[in-house]
């Protein structure tokens, strides 16, 4: 028994050893409770939110798409070095984000990185959008139906646009191109309740893949 | 027994012929504050977060009584449900007819005209 217990333990370890991905991510699930990160985010779907009430309760966004959402290098640079997203403190309208994540040092920013990366979303759509600078999306973003009004991004080299939600300057690093246009189709997936209107039945399937393309291509110049 | 359930029935119909089906004024003004208030600011007079020196527009300042007048109730109803450019007006006001629901928006229409202490335009 004693026997057969080791090898399963050996061929476990060889077996994480051989993808280190997962061994990473199995120790940032359990870095990220360690830490506190529960406190604020949760990572298992689906939504929980049905209220605003229920919405302005919590501390932190939901992760339980997170692999879906981010890009990778960008998640494990900002875990290691956080910086705010939003103007405003997360559910405020009056305060501004102080700022002060908490942030990851050593092995701890590769092992988190792994576990969130791993936490997708079948309702987002692999490959379907590139990111590009089109007129269709910039009209809509700047102009149509203004996510300008509240989302910052940047505009003849300074940042311009509302302050109410997360900041979409240079979005493109952050953000998976396929995962902004899936959040546009499918609100009520990622973020039941939320203060972003509705555009299923008012953009259409097209509008808002030239939007996602759009907003995917901000990057910094180089 | 049957005479309690008949009092508890008038009862619904008063509130309901009383109140129509609109939302209660508290959670009126939650939803106020949760999607108007980004640019209409908490007390509605136009000076939301999102109201920078680079907003295109001046949000509507729903305490200005005299402005507040010349929109019926309908005008209001409209811009909600379909955004500014309904009423030929700025598409900085996004539609918010796949948002909200009509009691939402019934009571929202409501919740201006408290802001504004005007009955606006009759329309």
């Amino acid at each position: 028994m004693r026997a057969i217990t080791h090898a399963a333990v050996a061929a476990a370890f060889l077996a994480a050893a051989a993808v280190p991905g997962q061994a990473d991510a199995a120790a940032g699930d359990e870095v990220f409770a360690a830490k506190g990160c529960t406190d604020c985010h949760y990572t298992e779907g689906p939504a929980r939110e049905k209220t605003i009430d229920d919405q302005l309760a919590k501390k932190g966004p939901e992760l339980f798409y997170a692999g879906s959402k981010f890009q990778k290098d960008w998640l494990a640079a900002w875990l290691a070095e956080p910086v705010p997203i939003r103007p405003m403190k997360f559910g405020s309208l009056t305060e501004e984000n102080p700022g002060g994540h908490p942030k990851l040092e050593g092995g701890d920013v590769a092992a988190v990185t792994d576990f969130l990366m791993g936490l997708t979303s079948a309702d987002v759509e692999a490959g379907v959008v590139k990111p590009k600078k089109n007129p269709k999306g910039r009209q809509i973003f700047t102009k149509k139906m203004p996510c300008s009004g509240c989302h910052q991004y940047t505009a003849r080299k300074a940042i311009a646009g509302g302050r109410s939600g997360p900041s979409l300057v240079e979005a493109g690093l952050r953000l998976n191109p396929d995962w902004i246009l899936a959040y546009l189709r499918k609100p009520d997936v990622f973020k039941p309740v939320k203060s972003m209107p509705v555009f299923v039945g008012i953009l259409s399937d097209k509008d808002m893949a030239n939007v996602a393309a759009y907003i995917a291509s901000f990057k910094p110049k180089k | 027994m049957m005479k309690t359930l008949g009092i508890l029935a008038t009862a619904a119909t008063l509130a309901f012929l009383a109140g129509g089906s609109t939302a209660p004024a508290a959670e009126i003004e939650k939803v106020f504050q949760f999607y108007c208030a980004q640019c209409h600011g908490l007390g509605g007079k136009g000076d939301g977060p999102n109201v920078t020196k680079d907003f295109p527009v001046s949000p509507r300042n729903f305490t200005n009584a005299a402005e507040m007048n010349k929109l019926t109730d309908a005008d209001l109803k409209n811009v909600i449900l379909d955004g500014g450019p309904a009423v030929s007006k700025s598409p900085m006001m996004p539609p918010w007819g796949k948002t909200l629901t009509a009691e939402q928006v019934d009571g929202l229409v409501k919740h201006v005209r408290v802001l504004c202490n005007c009955k606006g335009k009759e329309g």
